[in-house]
């Protein structure tokens, strides 16, 4: 069975493990030879962790040897982006400030993730602290596209995606602000879910933007992230975050439903996002394209008007650096974090270890932050950005009240080169499809759609639901996968310039 | 400096006080499970949330928000239903967030008051002209926007004004009920009631303790460098505002003694003063007496103790009309004050951001509470000192001053309780006066020990029988006492045993009355001279004649009848 | 009002954080930006909408029970141990009030 472990699915690792066809251990020791053997080139990685994967791969191998009954995701390598805590391991959040941090406990998330089995098998890259859409931002270095290695991942969860579009991982977990998860899927050609705010508890994950901020899967199938969102979810409201809800972990039950067809089903398209300037013909075609798979299974395609997303960057970019500025400010060098040697003062000491700890854009929304939070100013931007929030999530429920879901871009253009958008606030646009999301808090899922007619590059779809209605998400992903892809594959797969690269199993 | 009784003459002080106390009765801290402790070694009680660890998340501990509602209902406050945490930055390594979470403009409780009745010596403090129309008017000029409110409420001041916030909603909160409120009047005997509004009571987290090292006297000032300890991080706290009507140092010292008692009675904290469990800031402005005016207040820390607390304002007061008179000027500052050299000096603290960039925690729920939560917290109120202490003066007619202080300590008051149940109702002011003074006294040596350890109930209603009925005298008691405590022995059989028992037969001592009278023809002729205070000699004399049995009360009655 | 230097270096004293250098003029220069950028929220301040601070429906009063657990207590060398500096059980910082 000469197979590369890039062929094999999360489900298909999990069912095959449970068989005793293949032994955890050698599905760890095939990532981890995919992995040397793929990251040189995309670096998708700040930390690689063999010992951890192979301690977790062993411990499922014994449960299984010893009759216990094996999580859904036995022996399923995964890739932890390295803003979420996990005891040996270094959480850095790729910024010079956490560069030697040692987790000192586990985020519920990767927890939940282990407790069903996964192997982690390391830390992936980010933009500094979340603050990005490329990757770029990363203290250390940055992540090159699978797809293309002149072309950024995307951000700021890249690393999480390009570790799973060239096959070192099936499955990653990522966290989204303003698109983090979809964007990074959508440019890598793998499916992203951000889950409604609550669903996935933020124990353990470091706060960019704590009202906005959700963590979500990526995975090459539908499937696989339906599987790591039942993980996610299968314990319960996790009783260490306040706005943690209880979700029933029925998301594989939702990808059966994608059999059924969507007769008697209504999708939203947005015609002011399909018309909208900077949204590039491939994109466009490629949402079409997703467009019609829902149709030819049955739904019907209904215009809708969200009259208040206009308002969604501003409001993010008043509501996410307000909070970041908050988050943020514990990172004075004392209790963690890097240290100013040398200074007489206190102050010194924060201010300079502050300057020197954290990168450019970092600083940016921390005094962009601190700036709208002080007083007076305060009044004028926060409120009006809580009104919008409110108007925004308004326009959500009028339009959930004709259509079960909304159908509309995941990102404007295709992954850009490196170094391509210098200005912070042009960046700032790529997640002009996304951040709607995070403002209302509603859920919304990256769907690969095939390459570009212009780029070559990875088009995706973007599709987004009510609150707690995130499961629609996976039975509408699944039909359009499989409308796109061949039977129950992925529609894009492993990035052709790494499949079969290094991994071969036993 | 002149004394404080006669600078209050001139001068109205204008006192508000801002207490903060930590509910040491929880188990865990506010947001975390990490176990509540005083004087464990440091950074052993710490997790990811109190130490502010990356990814640390807050839930907020229930039975804090149930102890903050008792402590509002027993205050008179009206309970918010609708609040939020929110979060209050500022640099400083004590808050390991470097943010501090506590509420907004809307607290938990808001708007109450407590009576506060002065009476004896400390009553002169407040002058006869602070009485009647001028104490309304007072009060009706020293509002909370004024004076006595600390920068983070004045920062909310500003958001109020925001048109419909969700918390504008503060624009339909109830105000004071100011007709529930007593009027100040003077009594015969000095003593006189008034009413002190509460502002607001909201739900906070302490702060880290701190050890500056190298500096005179473990200040901050010259300290090389700080030691943090993290242990108290996170430990709830309640802050409680008033307004700016207390008047006088010896009121700031009842109302904090008074609270103390309700809290300590609501059983949400231990409310030491010296451990820190409880601690208070006073600010105080002087004024012209008849100004409306507000002067410039300062502010005082460091009133770790009712003493400190009432000297510390009693000198603020005097230095600040030193310098009112002299022509100075008061600054808005902060002093700390120096029991040891009893005077305030400005306290050299952190640099201060009067901008705390207050806005909603994000990561904490709003609070909608519903009747029911409050309901039940009301249920667990127990009876609250006034009212037991009016229910002791009423139904067993024991003497205000005893039963406020019987009343105002929960352990001493269910003591006292169990003695009542097993004591005749009408020796209840026997059984008072035990508890009151010589049991108290006999204790006194040892900090640890408790009325209930030391006495069982009936020992102490059968030592109040044998007083009341005078089968021994009230010198006696203590020696009875001191028999008894720890043992299960029988008072009547302690003082039959030692021969105690006094003699009442008004026979046996008339026999002794003459005796002694015969033998002191002089002192006798002096009384009837009209010199009573030879009575005195005279009860000795016939005490040691009758070798210290008699009864001394009948004795000095048959010495007065037999030499009238 | 566009945000002078002064103002920028106000903010990045309170916010903990030294500008050196080139610095302080291109961080002006990015909040002046970035705050134009915000101007279309400011349409949004309208007197009968409430704002949303918690994206999370209806939930409130979200409580845990008063008990200790121990589990999440952290080992005392697990708590220093990221600490940039420490003194025997304590973390440490310099002077507060520095060398005046």
């Amino acid at each position: 069975m000469a197979r590369n472990i890039d062929a094999l699915t999360a489900a298909q690792v999990s069912a095959a493990v449970a068989a005793g066809e293949l032994s955890a251990v050698e599905v760890a020791r095939a990532a981890l030879a995919a992995i040397e053997a793929r990251e040189p080139q995309v670096q998708a990685f700040l930390q690689v962790t063999p010992e951890l994967a192979l301690e977790a791969a062993e411990r499922v191998d014994a449960a299984r040897a010893a009759g216990e009954k094996l999580g859904p995701l036995a022996g399923v390598p995964v890739a932890v982006k390295d803003n979420m805590n996990l005891i040996g391991t270094r959480t850095t959040c790729a910024s010079r400030m956490l560069e030697n941090y040692e987790s000192p406990y586990t985020a519920t998330c990767v927890q939940r993730l282990l407790d069903a089995g996964c192997v982690p098998v390391g830390k992936a890259n980010m933009d500094e602290f979340a603050f990005g859409s490329s990757t770029d931002s990363s203290a250390f270095h940055p992540t090159n596209n699978p797809w293309d290695l002149e072309r950024v991942p995307g951000g700021s969860s890249g690393g999480s995606a390009a570790a799973v579009a060239a096959g070192m991982a099936p499955i990653a977990l990522g966290s989204d602000t303003g698109g983090s998860i979809r964007q990074p899927a959508a440019l890598c050609g793998v499916v992203g879910m951000k889950p409604t705010y609550g669903a996935v508890s933020r124990y353990g994950v470091v706060a960019f933007g704590s009202s906005l901020d959700q963590v979500g899967p990526f995975g090459r199938t539908v499937e696989d992230v339906a599987l790591a969102m039942d993980a996610l979810v299968a314990g319960g409201r996790d009783l260490y975050d306040s706005t943690a809800q209880d979700v029933a972990p029925s998301f594989a039950e939702a990808l059966r439903a994608a059999e059924a067809g969507l007769d008697g089903k209504r999708i939203g398209l947005v015609p002011a996002f399909m018309e909208a300037e900077g949204l590039t013909g491939e994109v466009k075609q490629g949402v079409l394209a997703a467009a019609r798979a829902l149709e030819d299974a049955g739904a019907e395609l209904v215009e809708v008007d969200l009259p208040h997303v206009d308002a969604a960057i501003a409001a993010y970019y008043v509501i996410g650096p307000s909070e970041a500025f908050s988050n943020l400010a514990r990172f004075d060098g004392i209790r963690y974090g890097y240290q100013e040697p040398g200074c007489a003062s206190l102050a010194e000491q924060s201010a300079r270890s502050r300057a020197h700890g954290f990168g450019a854009e970092a600083k940016r929304r921390q005094m962009l932050g601190a700036y709208l939070l002080s007083s007076g100013v305060y009044d004028t931007y926060y409120y009006a950005a809580q009104k919008a929030r409110t108007l925004i999530t308004a326009d959500y429920t009028a339009a959930f009240s004709q259509v079960d879901a909304i159908l509309m871009p995941a990102t404007p253009h295709a992954a850009f080169r490196h170094g391509e958008i210098s200005d912070p606030t042009q960046m700032y646009l790529s997640d002009m499809y996304t951040i709607s999301l995070n403002i209302a808090g509603n859920g919304g899922i990256s769907v690969p759609v095939g390459l570009g007619a212009g780029t070559g590059m990875p088009m995706a779809a973007q599709l987004v639901t009510p609150a707690f209605a995130d499961e629609r998400l996976i039975t509408f992903g699944a039909v359009i996968e499989r409308a796109l892809a061949g039977d129950g594959g992925s529609v894009l797969g492993v990035a052709p310039a790494f499949a079969g690269k290094g991994g071969e199993l036993a | 400096m002149r004394e404080l009784q006669e600078v209050l003459q001139d001068w109205e002080a204008v006192i508000g006080l801002e207490i903060h106390t930590e509910l040491t009765a929880l188990e865990t801290k506010m947001f975390c499970n990490c176990k509540l402790t005083h004087d464990d070694e440091p950074n052993t009680h710490v997790c990811p949330v109190c130490l502010g660890l990356p990814g640390a998340r807050p839930v907020p501990n229930r039975r804090a928000i149930e102890s903050i509602v008792k402590a509002g209902l027993a205050t008179n406050c009206e309970i918010q239903k609708h609040s939020m945490f929110y979060r209050k930055h500022y640099f400083y390594p004590d808050m390991a967030k470097n943010f501090q979470t506590t509420q907004g403009p809307v607290a938990f409780c808001m708007h109450g008051h407590l009576d506060l009745e002065v009476t004896g010596r400390g009553a002169a403090e407040r002058p006869a002209c602070a009485f009647g129309e001028a104490e309304a008017e007072s009060l009706a000029s020293s509002s909370a926007g004024a004076v006595g409110l600390s920068a983070d409420l004045s920062r909310m001041a500003g958001e109020k004004g925001a048109p419909a916030s969700a918390e504008g909603a503060l624009a339909g909160l109830s105000s004071y009920d100011t007709a529930s409120l007593a009027t100040a009047e003077r009594r015969e005997d000095g003593s006189y009631t008034v009413p002190i509004r509460i502002l607001r009571i909201h739900m906070e987290e302490d702060a880290a303790k701190m050890v500056h090292v190298g500096g005179e006297e473990g200040r901050i000032g010259g300290a090389a460098e700080s030691l943090i300890d993290y242990n108290r991080c996170g430990t709830p706290l309640i802050e409680l505002v008033t307004e700016p009507d207390l008047r006088t140092p010896e009121e700031a010292r009842l109302f904090m003694e008074k609270l103390r008692r309700i809290f300590v009675t609501l059983g949400i904290s231990d409310c030491s003063m010296e451990k820190g469990s409880m601690r208070c800031d006073g600010n105080v402005s002087l004024r012209r007496r008849g100004d409306t005016k507000l002067g410039v207040k300062t502010e005082l820390k460091n009133l770790n103790s009712f003493k400190a607390l009432h000297d510390g304002l009693a000198y603020e007061i005097c230095r600040q009309a030193e310098v009112l008179e002299e022509g100075g000027e008061i600054y808005q500052e902060t002093r700390h004050w120096e029991p040891s050299r009893r005077r305030t000096v400005v306290m050299r603290t952190k640099e201060t951001a009067d901008d705390y960039r207050f806005f909603p925690d994000p990561d904490l729920a709003p609070f909608d509470l519903t009747d029911e939560f409050i309901e039940r917290c009301r249920a667990e109120i127990p009876e609250l000192p006034d009212a037991k202490r009016d229910r002791y003066q009423h139904d067993l007619a024991i003497k205000r001053a005893d039963a406020e202080q019987i009343a105002g300590d929960p352990a001493t008051a269910d003591f006292f309780e169990a003695v009542m149940a097993v004591a005749d109702r009408a020796e209840a002011q026997n059984v008072a006066n035990l508890v009151v003074n010589d049991l108290a006294a006999y204790l006194k040596g040892d900090a640890a020990a408790t009325l209930a350890d030391a006495f069982a109930p009936a020992q102490v209603a059968a030592l109040a029988h044998l007083l009341a009925t005078d089968a021994i005298a009230s010198n006696q008691a203590s020696e009875v006492i001191a028999a008894m405590a720890g043992t299960e022995a029988d008072p009547e059989a302690i003082v039959d045993e030692r021969g105690m028992r006094q003699v009442n037969d008004d026979g046996a001592l008339q026999t002794v009355v003459d005796a002694v009278l015969a033998r002191c023809a002089d002192q006798a002729q002096q009384y009837r001279d009209g010199n009573q205070k030879v009575i005195g000699f005279l009860v000795g004399q016939c005490m040691r004649e009758s070798k210290g049995s008699g009864n001394p009360k009948r004795f000095n009655e048959l010495l007065r009848a037999s030499l009238s | 009002m566009a945000l002078t230097e002064d103002d920028v270096r106000g903010i990045a004293d309170y916010a903990r954080i030294a500008l050196e250098g080139e610095e302080l003029a291109e961080m002006t220069s990015y909040l002046n930006d970035a705050v134009a950028m915000l101007e279309p929220v400011l349409a949004y301040n309208l007197p009968d909408v409430e704002p949303t601070f918690h994206p999370i429906g209806d939930l409130s009063n979200v409580m845990r029970a008063d008990a200790i657990e121990p589990v999440r207590d952290l080992a005392r060398d697990a708590a220093l141990g990221n600490a940039g500096s420490a003194r025997e059980e304590y973390f440490r910082v310099p002077s507060i009030l520095g060398g005046e």
